[in-house]
């Protein structure tokens, strides 16, 4: 392979790795910005959604009611978490959120564990298997599946809390929660809806790309911290989210190619500290001792 | 409300004395091991309980820690350094590590430096698990030589049973002595009013980072122990699934009084037990990740319920009992 | 240091300018302290003065001007330090530890004067046990001061405004500070609660402290003050003896807009 298509073939596998990122990013803004939790379980839906389909696939449903029934199962996991759990919590804080979906996160990686073992499953493409080559490099249509669901994700969003009254509230329950109540808003409907949005996103994200990175029960762990990476990165906002998870995706296919592919996953994150550490340094560094 | 004093009170006497008879008379080793577990975990606990309720401080890097502690240790005295002189170098290293990294990062706010100590911890076991060459890989350090001091060599349950609960029982001590002290005091005034405190001359960043090593210290101390007891490492044991059991007793046991994450180790350790008993059979997998999903619905199920923990429950108990009998004296 | 400066100037503010966001919080605002006196700062709401005692003890540094201390440019020191140079100061709303006694809240005052750190403290070592007497002895004693002796194992939470803001005078005098500065420290008080804190106030400057009044309560401020400064949205518009300020046009108008 000449360099040309080297570097073109690590750019594809980066720009796809960073469209997931990007949009397990946006599941954890949203829910953080409006609901103010952060969610560890959306590294566990992006799981869930693959793991479900390729159950369900295993009991004889064909693939793509599979996968339907797959996200609607983590969209309602979502919900009833949101329910039972986090509104139920008598001093909510942060930290409180933090370990709550932690353990729910655990419980849920266990239980799949349990139902399914621990051995990573494939699922097969939707679509066709041909691969097409751009200078020397390989793009298969599940590659390009990937983009332009991140592409459809962001613009539906973005209009969505834009140009809908739902959105628009949303939006506007996210910079004053006691306001958004004192004027009628029900803050739990929102947080309802939040949660499954995030759980809807993160299960077909986590079908989209099972074909290509193959699912298990431990992959939402990772896969969640990089999407709060970038989040964070992002600045919490979309567009920035965006740029971060394509960012970060790009740099993990050529570190991966260049270098080694163990330490890719130590990249994000010596990332994401050194990110947090200079914003801070940004703020305070001016006083004299 | 009672405040306990400083040196060592008569509570604590009697609970080491009850420790110190414990293997005597039950001499079982299945049980004594377990107990030996409740005191390294419950030494874990502590510090991070400290860190977390008392300074602030939501470090999710406490196993990175305890880690690198055994990890340190092990290496060095496969090399033939003697064990003393590996756990002293494992603590200097750990602490200079905490250091260093303390000083920038514990700037951060609560959640954001959560997220930064969590990768941490990824690192550092994706790191020891690639180093195969110097600690063996995920395969684990082996081949650790016993624990010999000068002419001592220490082996087995029982032996390390007393060390184990030497270090518990000194940390306990350690932690009930600073909390009561001028130290405690400030540190308890970070919470309540930052502004106050800095006006009183608190310098609260530099206390955050004194706790943040002390404690990251006992944690290397806690494992160079360990590797010497099972002679044996391997990077899984220091990682997620060690910090959700951390966060579990800590939960479990309740943070806020000292006592707590011993009572949190103890009871998790032992349903643990019960849960690998019974369950065992039932269940295909039983790993440590079954484990965190049993411990999972516990921790949701106390946040929810009992956001004190157990120990903050008992003494909630305590006080009613007080003012019920005060009730009854007025009468 | 400064040759020219009067050694019986104790705290000298130079040109101290200080805005938030879009606001001049502090305006050139200059004046001197001596040794032993006690000023007064009032103006109408807003006008900076609590934001001037913050920038001296250090909560926000000034974006320019001096602050000498004793001597010593402390502007923009952080606040643990500046404490530890001797100022101790009260809050607009108390601000005490909630989960500390009286007597604790008031112990924690002594921590400039103590030393020992997490080693000797965790190990309890003589010298961390005898310090800790010293501090509870100390601490008593400025209780006493304040006169709430018999208070000093209630929790804070049992306390009414005025003996609160008694614990925090006893807290910041723990500090054996050189200049007290007091935030509005009648605000809110029942008139016995006012005169046992006028009282204190006596009392206080008997001992030779030096002593700083942000106030609103203008018969207060009358009746204790030697010179009295005033402040309006971040500019001084007057300074002096207090009878001189009281019937200054310039004053009178900054408190009722323009008609008298």
């Amino acid at each position: 392979m000449t360099l040309l298509s080297q570097i073109i073939q690590y750019a594809i596998s980066g720009i796809t790795s960073g469209s997931i990122y990007a949009v397990i990013g946006i599941c954890w803004s949203v829910v953080y910005l409006i609901t103010k939790v952060l969610n560890f379980t959306t590294g566990e839906f992006v799981m869930l959604g693959g793991m479900l389909t390729w159950g369900f696939h295993g009991a004889g449903i064909g693939l793509f009611p599979a996968s339907l029934l797959a996200v609607a199962s983590t969209i309602g996991i979502a919900m009833v978490m949101e329910r039972i759990a986090i509104r139920s919590v008598r001093h909510p804080s942060p930290r409180t959120y933090m370990m709550l979906t932690i353990a729910l996160a655990s419980v849920l990686k266990g239980g799949v564990l349990l139902k399914w073992g621990s051995e990573t499953r494939k699922i097969d493409p939707i679509f066709s298997t041909t691969v097409l080559h751009l200078v020397g490099a390989a793009i298969t249509p599940q590659v390009i599946c990937v983009i332009v669901f991140l592409v459809i994700v962001t613009a539906g969003l973005s209009w969505f809390f834009h140009f809908t009254l739902f959105g628009k509230a949303l939006r506007a329950s996210a910079f004053n929660n006691t306001g958004a109540m004192l004027i009628g808003i029900d803050i739990n409907k929102f947080r309802l809806f939040c949660f499954g949005l995030a759980g809807g996103l993160g299960a077909i994200t986590g079908i989209i790309t099972a074909p290509i990175t193959f699912t298990g029960y431990e992959i939402g762990l990772l896969t969640g911290l990089k999407g709060l990476v970038v989040a964070i990165v992002g600045y919490w906002s979309i567009p920035g989210t965006v740029l971060a998870g394509l960012a970060l995706g790009l740099l993990e296919g050529f570190c991966a190619g260049f270098l080694s592919p163990e330490l890719k996953d130590v990249f994000a994150l010596l990332v994401m500290i050194l990110f947090l550490i200079l914003t801070t340094y940004r703020v305070s560094f001016w006083r004299k001792a | 409300m009672m405040r306990q004093k400083t040196g060592i009170p008569i509570r604590m006497i009697l609970f080491a004395l009850v420790i110190f008879l414990f293997p005597f008379l039950i001499p079982s080793p299945y049980i004594i091991g377990v107990m030996c577990f409740v005191a390294i975990y419950g030494a874990l606990s502590l510090g991070k309980a400290v860190l977390m309720e008392h300074a602030g401080v939501f470090s999710l890097a406490h196993p990175a820690w305890f880690g690198i502690g055994a990890y340190v240790t092990g290496m060095a005295t496969v090399r033939g350094i003697p064990p003393v002189l590996a756990i002293l170098i494992a603590a200097g290293f750990v602490a200079l590590l905490a250091y260093m990294m303390g000083a920038p990062l514990l700037r951060l706010k609560e959640y954001y430096l959560a997220n930064a100590t969590f990768c941490l911890l990824i690192i550092v076991e994706i790191v020891l698990g690639n180093m195969g060459s110097l600690t063996g890989g995920h395969q684990g350090l082996i081949g650790i030589p016993p624990f010999s001091v000068g002419p001592l060599t220490l082996k087995g349950d029982r032996h390390f049973y007393f060390l184990f609960w030497g270090l518990c029982l000194g940390t306990l001590w350690f932690f009930n002595n600073l909390l009561n002290s001028r130290v405690g005091r400030a540190l308890k005034t970070f919470n309540d009013s930052e502004a106050a405190s800095m006006s009183m001359g608190i310098n609260i960043p530099q206390y955050k980072l004194k706790i943040f090593v002390i404690t990251s210290v006992m944690a290397s101390l806690a494992g160079s122990l360990l590797c010497f007891w099972l002679r044996f490492i391997q990077p899984s044991m220091f990682s997620i699934p060690l910090m959700v059991e951390l966060i579990t007793i800590v939960i479990v046991g309740g943070g806020e009084v000292l006592y707590g994450p011993l009572l949190g180790s103890f009871v998790v350790m032992w349903v643990r037990e019960l849960i690998h008993a019974y369950l065992g059979k039932v269940l295909p997998v039983m790993t440590a990740e079954v484990d965190a999903l049993f411990f999972g619905v516990v921790i949701v199920l106390i946040l929810i319920f009992m956001p004190g923990g157990l120990a903050g429950w008992f003494e909630q108990l305590i006080r009613i009992g007080w003012r019920v009998r005060e009730r009854f004296a007025r009468l | 240091m400064n040759d020219s400066q009067d050694s019986n100037v104790l705290l000298n503010a130079e040109d101290v300018n200080k805005h938030f966001g879009g606001i001049q919080a502090l305006n050139r605002v200059s004046f001197s302290l001596e040794r032993g006196s006690i000023t007064s700062l009032i103006g109408p709401n807003g006008a900076g003065k609590t934001t001037f005692i913050n920038v001296v003890t250090g909560i926000h540094p000034p974006d320019s001007g001096e602050i000498r201390f004793a001597g010593e440019d402390i502007a923009g020191m952080q606040a643990h330090i500046v404490a530890s140079k001797g100022i101790g100061r009260t809050f607009q709303l108390v601000e005490l530890f909630g989960s500390l006694t009286v007597l604790e809240n008031t112990m924690v005052g002594c921590h400039t004067r103590t030393r020992s750190g997490m080693l000797s403290c965790g190990f309890s070592l003589p010298k961390a046990r005898k310090e800790e007497r010293e501090i509870r002895d100390a601490a008593m004693e400025s209780l006493q001061v304040v006169g709430l002796g018999s208070r000093a194992h209630d929790p804070i939470s049992k306390l009414p405004l005025g003996e609160r803001k008694l614990v925090g005078v006893a807290r910041a005098l723990s500090m054996r500070p050189k200049l007290l500065m007091l935030d509005e420290p009648v605000g809110g008080l029942a008139a016995h609660e006012t005169k046992k804190l006028v009282d204190l106030i006596d009392t206080l400057r008997g001992r030779g402290l030096t002593l700083f009044i942000v106030e609103h309560n203008m018969p207060f401020v009358m009746s204790l003050s030697e010179k009295v400064i005033v402040l309006d949205e971040g500019t001084k518009i007057a300074e002096g003896l207090p009878e001189a300020v009281r019937t200054n046009e310039v004053v009178i108008k900054a408190y009722l807009g323009e008609e008298i």
